[in-house]
């Protein structure tokens, strides 16, 4: 007999798991707001930040969340370059042009881990992986709960950043019409520069999240840019509260399939909502 | 008035795609003026608008804003110069709100510092906009956009303000509004270059005026004058 207490852990876990989520996509959906351009190399560069923070981790004895010090500025650097002498000079020829590189970006992350890391799965250990949280019933796994402490902050600082600050609101100015952004002496090349860069600070961000979660390989981007893309299409374009309620959906919705349907329900439940959602509300449930 | 040219647009061509849109325009704007551009749908008023604001560049002749050469700036650096656009169709960011709007009109260095005093004046020449500041721009009605879209404009901190067709799709009552705070505007000494296809109207408010035909300039001189001239009466007020 099903009890509402059996379903207290796949409703806290998927919560939790939503908060990673919504991570992934915040810098697809930043980037596709902003430039419109799909960057499906987005998965990949979450995957390098599980990686850098790998590295420090395993070379270092730095821990993940720690490493993010020099993890952030160092991948907002490196999308700022990404942007300036790669995706730039496509985005000149065509917006095809551009996806077409991140394709390239995509490839050359995933084969070059190979070629570094070896195809072999990593995680990270460190000492709160195994430790959990027991309340009540339901054991709370301690690295969940800081995946979804990340996202509230992550969430909470771009909002702000992007409602606060001059650069933030040319961003969301660029993102709504780029034309007359220009007219008001915002320079559209430096705000995709600067997006770009924001949306690799959160790829790094993301990364270590995963890494605590989940082991991964140099190709497990692709699942999570694809996961990434049911959550924006669930949430809606543009809305970073659509974002953030769609990875809670998706999250819950995975473990509840789980919990229901078994192994072969997680994914399966999660994107036929998003088939409903695209038939129903194309624009997503908090879109315009 | 002051004689000083503050606008000087020499001899200028401009191609819009393949198509020559505009031949050998030159016009002046003295500081402390109220210029009307006026002209039919298509003469090419909007292009001009645009390649003074250096959205497109002329292929030849010149530009020159307080005696200095624009010709080749762009938009984003032109704004800094003291030249704001108000664009056709007002173009507000449809989900930002009315103060956002207005404060993005101050992303310049140079206007950042004068925000707060700019909101105030835009606040004292629109109430309306003061009341309604924390609603999404898409929300407002037609004259109220208008009015954001210039208020936008001067947050910049403009020398001279361009504005593009502004009273198309208002109705006549919040025109003549319009046109009241265009005269209060210059009376705070920013020049205005206005483009209308309202060309009775226009002529009636400045104090000079262009008339523009397929990419050409073929009349300018004193407004009200030009109101009297034959070929303009015929073609535009159909008497």
């Amino acid at each position: 007999m099903e009890t509402l207490a059996d379903l207290a852990s796949p409703i806290a876990i998927g919560v939790l798991l939503g908060g990673l989520y919504v991570v992934i996509a915040l810098g697809l959906s930043l980037v596709f707001g902003v430039m419109k351009v799909i960057n499906v190399a987005h998965g990949d560069l979450v995957i390098l930040g599980s990686y850098f923070a790998y590295v420090m981790s395993t070379s270092w004895g730095l821990d993940p969340i720690l490493s993010l010090v020099v993890g952030i500025p160092l991948f907002f650097i490196m999308g700022v370059f990404i942007e300036r002498f790669l995706l730039h000079r496509a985005f000149r020829m065509s917006a095809d042009a551009a996806l077409i590189v991140a394709f390239g970006i995509s490839l050359i992350i995933q084969n070059g881990a190979q070629l570094v890391w070896t195809p072999l799965s990593r995680g990270l250990m460190t000492s709160y992986t195994l430790e959990s949280l027991k309340i009540g019933d339901v054991y709370l796994p301690v690295v969940y709960l800081v995946d979804f402490a990340m996202a509230l902050v992550v969430v909470l600082a771009v909002h702000q950043f992007l409602k606060r600050t001059y650069l933030g609101q040319a961003i969301t100015a660029a993102s709504q019409d780029s034309e007359t952004a220009q007219l008001m002496g915002i320079n559209p090349a430096r705000v995709y520069q600067i997006a770009f860069g924001i949306a690799m600070a959160l790829a790094a961000i993301a990364g270590v999240s995963l890494a605590l979660t989940f082991p991964f390989t140099p190709k497990s981007g692709v699942p999570f840019l694809i996961i990434a893309f049911g959550v924006i299409i669930l949430g809606g374009l543009g809305s970073m509260v659509g974002t953030f309620i769609g990875g809670m959906i998706f999250g819950l919705s995975q473990t509840l399939g789980g919990h229901f349907l078994g192994p072969t329900g997680q994914l399966l439940v999660p994107f036929v909502m998003v088939l409903v959602v695209l038939t129903i509300r194309p624009q997503g449930l908090f879109g315009r | 008035m002051s004689e000083e040219v503050l606008l000087r647009v020499s001899n200028i061509d401009v191609f819009y795609g393949g198509a020559q849109a505009l031949w050998d325009v030159s016009l002046e704007v003295r500081s402390g003026e109220i210029v009307a551009l006026a002209g039919s749908n298509g003469a090419g008023k909007s292009t001009l608008l645009k390649t003074i604001s250096g959205v497109i560049h002329p292929a030849k002749g010149s530009i020159e804003f307080a005696g200095m050469n624009i010709t080749k700036l762009n938009a984003y650096d032109i704004v800094a110069q003291g030249i704001s656009q108000v664009p056709e169709g007002r173009r507000l960011f449809p989900e930002m709100t009315v103060f956002q709007n207005l404060a993005i009109g101050s992303y310049n260095g140079k206007a950042r510092a004068k925000r707060e005093e700019n909101l105030t004046r835009v606040y004292e020449l629109f109430p309306v906009l003061k009341e309604r500041k924390d609603q999404l721009a898409k929300t407002l009605s037609g004259g109220e956009q208008q009015m954001v879209a210039i208020g936008r404009g001067l947050m910049s901190n403009p020398r001279l303000i361009l504005i593009d067709e502004m009273s198309l799709g208002l109705s006549p009552l919040i025109v003549c509004d319009l046109f009241r705070v265009l005269h209060a505007i210059r009376a705070r000494g920013i020049t205005v270059l206005l483009v209308e296809q309202n060309v009775w109207q226009s002529l009636h408010e400045a104090d000079r005026a262009y008339i523009i035909e397929t990419g050409r300039i073929v009349l300018s001189g004193n407004a009200l004058e030009l109101c009297e001239e034959e070929e303009v009466r015929e073609a535009y007020f159909g008497v």
